[in-house]
């Protein structure tokens, strides 16, 4: 079937069978690979995407569900002139990153809670991203930097 | 200290740019035009004869282009380190569930299950073994023919022995006011990388050789492999080390087999093959930590001297060897704990069984007998009425002591101010007292109870007796004046090329921006081992500094022609050479000079820990040159109705010498502490008669930032001498006392401990497992052999 999704603002239509996860079609047969797989059942979030404003696991979601709807994934993250965006750099600075594979899952978790909650705290922080696993950092720099986006996001 | 521009200041990861942008391509990201997918028949037995097995039905299958097994390779691609006891496939007979038995290349997915079904197999069930206490019985069932070539081993399923041996401790027992008689146990643990395992293998033209792209943790390692099983030599077997999604320890031998697969299936087809795999896959095929059984006796006077240790080990190894036999040794090594001894025995057996294989996993060996011997300690402790951190105080490791091995020290050693560091970070002293005063003795089910613990450790460094250890580093500057920085070791996400970046930068004085710190490819960097060990810090990061260092005379000799004076006469001003009139030449004029003059800008640098010797008869010896000491302390509230134990708090403190990159060391600290938290609590996988239990994060569960509390770290930055600026290790040693601090914590809480982890609900607040009932569907996902 012909998928027709707004991927990260731009009308994208792409051929593809109709019952492929989003995740196969973003990485399969769109060519972006930021999402990752880590479980395939929706435990691990390193497939997060944002989907008509909310932070979904692409490995859970049919790519048919997608259709017509806006989808926004770590490629549509930062700027257009390709620089990393204020969330993306705060964890950079912060040390968010280790082995990186859940990074891409944990700034679209970050941007979600964020789009909704301008202000959160330490612990809204981390029930946001507690469906998104990561096996290398402990979490506490990662909130730190979604603190620090939040922070500079309000003083802006 | 010496005020340094680059060592220990804010720095950003190297590699952090591509991987928020979610532009950095891990093995499942890499395509090539031609890449066939690939996937091996795996066992659904966990001991079995192959009766028969025919690959040639599956090449009939339209799409399958390539089929092999265990006789496509040399010496049907037997290897292992330090045991040869794997198989590239397995061979006549397969030893535990998920043992891959062939593989075939297909071009598409459809195709490859349908190639999959179409092999001819057929497994004759033997009996298995699934306790290693029965392993080792005469009339158990042999899980391995012929895995040792040492004499005397294996005796049955016996794969190892290993002891330490100083005084006796039984004639000190008799004098001890107080003694400790107790068994622990620890569990298997997986290690949950977010990314699974994976291989690419691109044949070159004519199909003389090929590379192998692989997230393993030692390219070298698997090159020296691929060439044996292959029969081909070094130079026609590249290894190229993409982004690795995690490791910790658990990406090394499966890997080994995964690249030789893809890589023969390419070499026959002529096209570039890749093997990824499903969570499922990964858990069911992969090595995990192995789990330990341990008795523990100990002696101590009334004034709180402890005086005796005797610990015997049993350690399953599962159905192959991989590397466990050292962390065996490893655990063995660390299984009194880093206090002083009159008399010290250990004893440990490692045991073959069915239950998947085991092998390397953070801590090594330590982080399973830390976590028992600390609890037994904390109990000598209570049994004393002693406050546990002034228990430890009194008898810990100091500097100059002598070790239970015969080891003396040096002045490196730093516990007494680990554990006062950690005391006074976690405030200790005032919450174990409020939490007397606040908490009655005796106590309803469902109250809330809270509770401190603490636990403290030695971690030795590197290799030790384990094998020869030495890494390599080049340096070179390019054309456009940056320069490009290797070594052999590989950065899993521990920040160790950022380490290298930093180090680099110092010693040449050189802005890191210029420094392009790549990944490992045995056609650039030089063979440096295992990354293992916790030893990239220190191992490679002296083989840096040493190829710095003479990059860096390089530059000045340059200089020193460049202002006609001599080498000693140049000075620095940040990347300024300043001749002895004050005259300054920037670094791109002083390279360019070095052209000019026919100079060639690159330099290698190699460094081996000092001389360490082990007599694994005797039990004695210098197994590690050096140590790393830390403490970690752990509060915890427990739920007494169900058994929920919340980690409402964790500070550690670690002997780690000099820090170099602050953010890495954090995270490195952090994120074990994350790993202890999960051992602790929740990480088990079951084996039901060898079936794998748990086969993805719906049913093994791992930390999430709920379950983690706000973490103080600490570091004790006595220099090191022999480490690069002063630095110690740190990878594996955040991880080791975790778990033993929180299962103190909650014996503090409750009253009453739990000695076998994980300390999960059931255990907490029944005392014992509640058996479930084992389905062995679980771990048929992906397995499809027709087995009669």
């Amino acid at each position: 079937m012909k998928h027709e999704i707004e991927l990260n603002g731009q009308p994208v239509s792409v051929e593809a069978p109709a019952d492929i996860s989003l995740l196969h079609l973003l990485r399969d047969y769109l060519g972006l690979t930021g999402s990752k797989e880590g479980c395939g059942i929706g435990e691990c979030g390193a497939c997060s995407v944002i989907l008509d404003g909310r932070l979904v696991n692409s490995c859970l979601t049919l790519a048919a569900q997608a259709g017509r709807r806006s989808v926004t994934t770590i490629e549509g993250i930062r700027g257009p002139d390709g620089v990393p965006n204020d969330l993306q750099q705060a964890f950079i600075e912060y040390g968010a990153v280790q082995c990186g594979y859940c990074t891409p899952g944990m700034v679209l978790a970050g941007e979600a809670l964020l789009a909704h909650n301008p202000s959160p705290t330490r612990s809204e922080i981390r029930e946001a991203i507690s469906g998104n696993l990561c096996r290398c950092t402990g979490y506490q720099q990662i909130v730190d930097a979604i603190l620090a986006a939040a922070l500079r996001r309000k003083e802006v | 200290m010496p005020e340094y521009r680059y060592i220990g200041k804010p720095a950003a990861r190297v590699d952090a740019l591509e991987k928020v942008l979610g532009t950095a391509r891990y093995i499942a990201d890499l395509r090539v035009p031609g890449m066939l997918c690939s996937r091996a028949l795996r066992s659904t037995l966990p001991h079995a004869r192959i009766a028969q097995l025919d690959v040639s039905p599956a090449l009939k299958v339209k799409g399958v282009l390539a089929a092999i097994t265990c006789e496509d390779f040399v010496d049907h691609g037997r290897f292992g380190y330090p045991v040869e006891d794997m198989y590239m496939l397995a061979w006549q007979k397969v030893r535990y569930v998920g043992e891959a038995i062939a593989a075939i290349a297909a071009e598409n997915e459809e195709v490859l299950e349908a190639g999959l079904q179409a092999i001819r197999l057929e497994l004759e069930p033997l009996e298995g073994v699934f306790d290693p206490r029965e392993a080792l019985q005469p009339s158990a069932p042999l899980v391995g023919p012929h895995p040792w070539d040492s004499a005397g081993l294996p005796r049955g399923n016996l794969l190892n022995h290993y002891i330490v041996s100083q005084g006796d401790p039984d004639a000190v027992f008799a004098e001890c006011a107080v003694t400790l008689d107790e068994e622990y146990s620890t569990a298997h643990q997986e290690h949950a990388y977010l990314e699974t395992e994976g291989a690419l293998a691109i044949p070159w033209p004519g199909n003389t050789g090929l590379t192998v792209h692989c997230p393993s943790q030692s390219p070298f390692a698997n090159r020296g492999n691929l060439c044996r099983v292959l029969g081909l030599p070094v130079e026609d077997v590249r290894v190229i080390q993409p982004p690795v999604g995690g490791a910790f320890g658990g990406k090394d031998d499966q890997l080994y087999q995964t690249s030789g697969q893809v890589a023969r299936l390419a070499l026959l087809t002529g096209r570039p093959v890749r093997m990824t795999f499903s969570r499922e896959e990964s858990m069911i095929f992969s090595y995990k930590r192995n789990p330990v059984q341990i008795h523990v006796r100990l002696g101590a006077n009334a004034d709180g001297r402890l005086r005796a240790s005797d610990v015997s080990l049993l350690v399953d190894s599962g159905a192959y060897s991989a590397i466990t036999p050292f962390v065996a040794w490893r655990g063995t090594i660390h299984a009194m704990g880093p206090y002083r001894y009159e008399a010290c025995h250990v004893t440990t057996d490692v045991a073959y069984t069915n239950n998947g294989y085991t092998g390397a996993f953070r801590g090594f060996g330590n982080t399973e007998t830390t976590a028992c011997i600390e609890q037994a300690v904390d109990e000598l402790a209570a049994k004393l009425g002693f406050d546990p951190i002034d228990f430890r105080l009194r008898n810990c490791l100091r500097p100059f002591d002598v070790t239970p091995h015969g080891q003396p020290l040096g002045e490196d050693v730093a516990l007494v101010e680990c554990l006062e560091k950690a005391r006074s970070l976690s405030n200790w002293d005032r919450r174990r007292e409020e939490i007397a005063r606040s908490q009655p003795t005796e106590y309803s089910p469902g109250d809330f109870r809270r509770g401190m613990g603490v636990a403290c450790f030695f971690h030795g460094i590197s290799l030790g007796a384990e094998g020869a250890d030495s890494a390599g580093a080049t340096l070179s500057i390019n054309a456009d004046d940056s320069i490009t920085l290797t070594c052999g070791l590989t950065d899993y996400g521990t920040g160790s090329r950022t380490v290298y970046a930093l180090i680099a930068a110092e010693l040449l004085g050189l802005d890191p921006g210029r420094i392009q710190m790549l990944c490992p490819d045995t056609d650039t960097a030089l063979d440096s081992g295992p990354t293992v060990a916790s030893r990239a810090t220190v191992v490679g990061g002296n083989a840096v500094r040493v190829a710095a260092a003479r990059l860096n005379s390089l530059l000045n000799l340059a200089a020193a022609d460049l202002f006609g004076c001599l080498e000693g006469q140049v000075s620095r001003d940040g990347e300024l050479y300043i001749g002895p009139n004050e005259e300054p030449a920037s670094y791109p004029r002083v390279a360019a000079h070095a052209r000019k003059m026919g100079l060639t800008l690159s330099a290698r640098g190699r460094w081996s820990v000092p001389e360490i010797h082990w007599d694994f008869d005797a039990g004695r010896g210098r197994p590690y040159f050096a140590y790393h000491f830390g403490a970690q302390v752990a509060e915890v509230l427990v739920d007494t109705g169900t058994g929920k134990v919340a980690v409402t708090g964790l500070w550690a403190a670690h002997n780690t010498g000099t820090v170099i990159f602050p953010q890495g060391i954090l995270g490195q600290l952090y994120g074990g502490m994350a790993l202890g938290v999960g051992y602790a609590l929740m990480e088990r996988v079951n084996f039901d008669q060898g079936f794998i239990q748990e086969t993805n994060f719906d049913e093994y569960l791992i930390p999430t930032a709920l379950d983690v509390p706000e973490i103080s770290g600490a570091f004790v930055e006595k220099p090191f001498a022999a480490g690069p600026f002063g630095a110690k290790n740190i990878g594996e040693p955040g991880m080791v006392p975790t778990a033993p601090a929180i299962l103190n914590a909650i014996a503090h809480a409750i009253g009453r401990r739990v000695r076998h982890l994980p300390a999960n609900l059931e255990r907490i607040l029944l005392g014992h497992d509640l058996r479930k009932e084992g389905s062995n569907l679980a771990c048929k996902l992906g397995l499809r052999a027709k087995v009669t």
